[in-house]
C-alpha cells in the first residue's frame, strides 16, 4: 500500500521534471531559430546591397532603392537588438519583416540592373562608333584638305611675279 | 611661312582633332584611375546640432539628449554602414585606431543604413541610465535605455578623484560592409561622450 501512495507523488515529480526538461529544450530551440532568422536577414540585406551596388556600377540611379534598403534594415537592426536582450520572438518577427521587404527590393534591382546594363551597352556602342567615325572623318578631311591646300599653295607660288628690289644684284 | 611650316601646323591640328574625336571611345574602353581619397566622416552633435551642450551630468531615470549621430560617405560609391553604440567605464578599452581594432565590448544599440557617395545620414539619439547604485567609492549602472530600447549594462565605475565623478562613456563605432570580406569591418572611426553619473 505505501507503494501506491508514492505513485501520485512520483507522477507529479515526473510532470514537473519533464516540463522543466521540455522548457530547457524549447528555449535554446527558439534562440536557435531566432539566431538563424537574423543571420538569414543579415545575408539577405548583404545580397540586396551587393545587387544594388552592381546596378550602380552599370550606371543605374539607385537612390530610391537605397532608401528602401534603409527601411528594410531598420527591422534588421531591431532584430539584432532583440536578440541581444533575449527577446527571441521579437528577433524572429523583425527578421522576417526585413526579409519580406528585401525580397521585394531584390526583384526590382534585377529589372533596374538589366535596364541600366542595356542603356550602358547602347551608350558604349554609340561612343565607340561615334569615335571611330569621328577619327575617320578627321583623317579624311585632313588628308584631302592638305592635298587641296598644297595645290592652292603651288598655284599661288607659280602665279607670283619676281620683283626686283633696289640695291640687290 | 613655307610649305613645311604649313604641314607642321596641319599635322598638329589634325592630331588634336583625332584625340578629341577618339576621347568618348577611349573613355569607354579604358577606365582612368581616380586619385581621390576615400573616407567616411562620423560625428556626434549636441541637442542643438552644434558641437556643444553634450549631456554630461547624468542622473538615474532622467532623459538625456537627443545627441545627433552623423555619417557622410566619401568612398566614391554607395556604402552599407553600421554604427554600434557601446557603453564602458573608465578602465574598459576603447577601439584602437592604430591597429584598426574595434573595442571588444559588446554593442548595445545599432544603426544600419545605406548611403550614396557624397550623401549624409544623421539621426537623433536619446538615452536614460537606470538602476544606478552608489556604494562608497563605487557606482553601478544596471541599465541603459537608448531610443526606448532597454539594455542591461551591469557596469561599475570607481570614483575618479582627479575629475571628481563617476565616469562612464557612451561611444559609437563606425563599421563598413566589405564586399570582399562578405561582412562588416571596423572602419577606424569612433566618437563618444563622457558621462558623470550622479545621485
Amino acid at each position: 500500500m505505501p507503494c501506491l501512495r508514492i505513485i501520485p507523488v512520483l507522477f507529479v515529480l515526473f510532470v514537473l521534471l519533464s516540463s522543466a526538461v521540455v522548457g530547457r529544450v524549447d528555449a535554446p530551440d527558439v534562440e536557435n531559430i531566432a539566431v538563424s532568422a537574423v543571420e538569414g536577414a543579415e545575408q539577405a540585406a548583404a545580397s540586396a546591397y551587393l545587387a544594388v551596388l552592381e546596378a550602380e556600377n552599370v550606371g543605374a540611379d539607385v537612390s530610391e532603392l537605397l532608401r528602401r534598403l534603409d527601411s528594410a534594415t531598420l527591422y534588421l537592426a531591431s532584430a539584432r537588438m532583440s536578440l541581444r536582450i533575449g527577446d527571441f520572438d521579437g528577433a524572429i518577427g523583425n527578421a522576417s519583416f526585413c526579409v519580406e521587404a528585401l525580397d521585394a527590393i531584390l526583384s526590382e534591382v534585377e529589372v533596374l540592373k538589366d535596364e541600366a546594363t542595356k542603356d550602358l551597352s547602347e551608350a558604349s556602342l554609340m561612343a565607340i562608333s561615334g569615335s571611330i567615325v569621328g577619327v575617320v572623318l578627321v583623317v579624311c578631311i585632313s588628308f584631302f584638305g592638305w592635298r587641296f591646300f598644297k595645290v592652292r599653295y603651288y598655284e599661288r607660288v607659280l602665279k607670283m611675279k619676281p620683283e626686283v628690289v633696289k640695291g640687290e644684284s | 611661312m613655307n610649305l613645311e611650316d604649313y604641314r607642321t601646323v596641319f599635322a598638329s591640328v589634325s592630331l588634336v582633332l583625332i584625340l578629341v574625336a577618339a576621347f568618348p571611345g577611349l573613355n569607354v574602353a579604358i577606365s582612368f584611375p581616380r586619385s581621390v581619397e576615400r573616407f567616411s566622416e562620423l560625428w556626434i552633435l549636441g541637442p542643438e546640432r552644434m558641437a556643444e551642450g553634450y549631456p554630461f551630468n547624468v542622473t538615474a531615470g532622467e532623459g538625456q539628449g537627443p545627441v545627433h549621430i552623423g555619417v557622410r560617405n566619401h568612398m566614391g560609391a554607395s556604402q552599407y554602414y553600421l554604427v554600434y553604440a557601446k557603453f564602458r567605464n573608465q578602465t574598459q578599452p576603447l577601439p584602437n585606431v592604430l591597429t584598426s581594432e574595434p573595442s571588444p565590448l559588446s554593442p548595445l544599440y545599432e544603426f544600419r543604413f545605406f548611403l550614396a557617395d557624397g550623401e549624409t545620414w544623421e539621426t537623433p539619439m536619446s538615452f536614460v541610465v537606470n538602476d544606478v547604485v552608489f556604494k562608497g567609492n563605487i557606482s553601478f549602472v544596471g541599465l541603459i535605455s537608448i531610443n526606448d530600447h532597454v539594455f542591461p549594462t551591469n557596469l561599475s565605475s570607481d570614483w575618479n578623484s582627479e575629475q571628481d565623478g563617476f565616469y562612464y562613456q557612451l561611444f559609437f563605432e563606425l563599421w563598413l560592409y566589405g564586399e570582399n570580406l562578405q561582412g562588416f569591418r571596423f572602419h577606424n572611426r569612433f566618437v563618444g561622450i563622457w558621462l558623470n553619473v550622479t545621485a
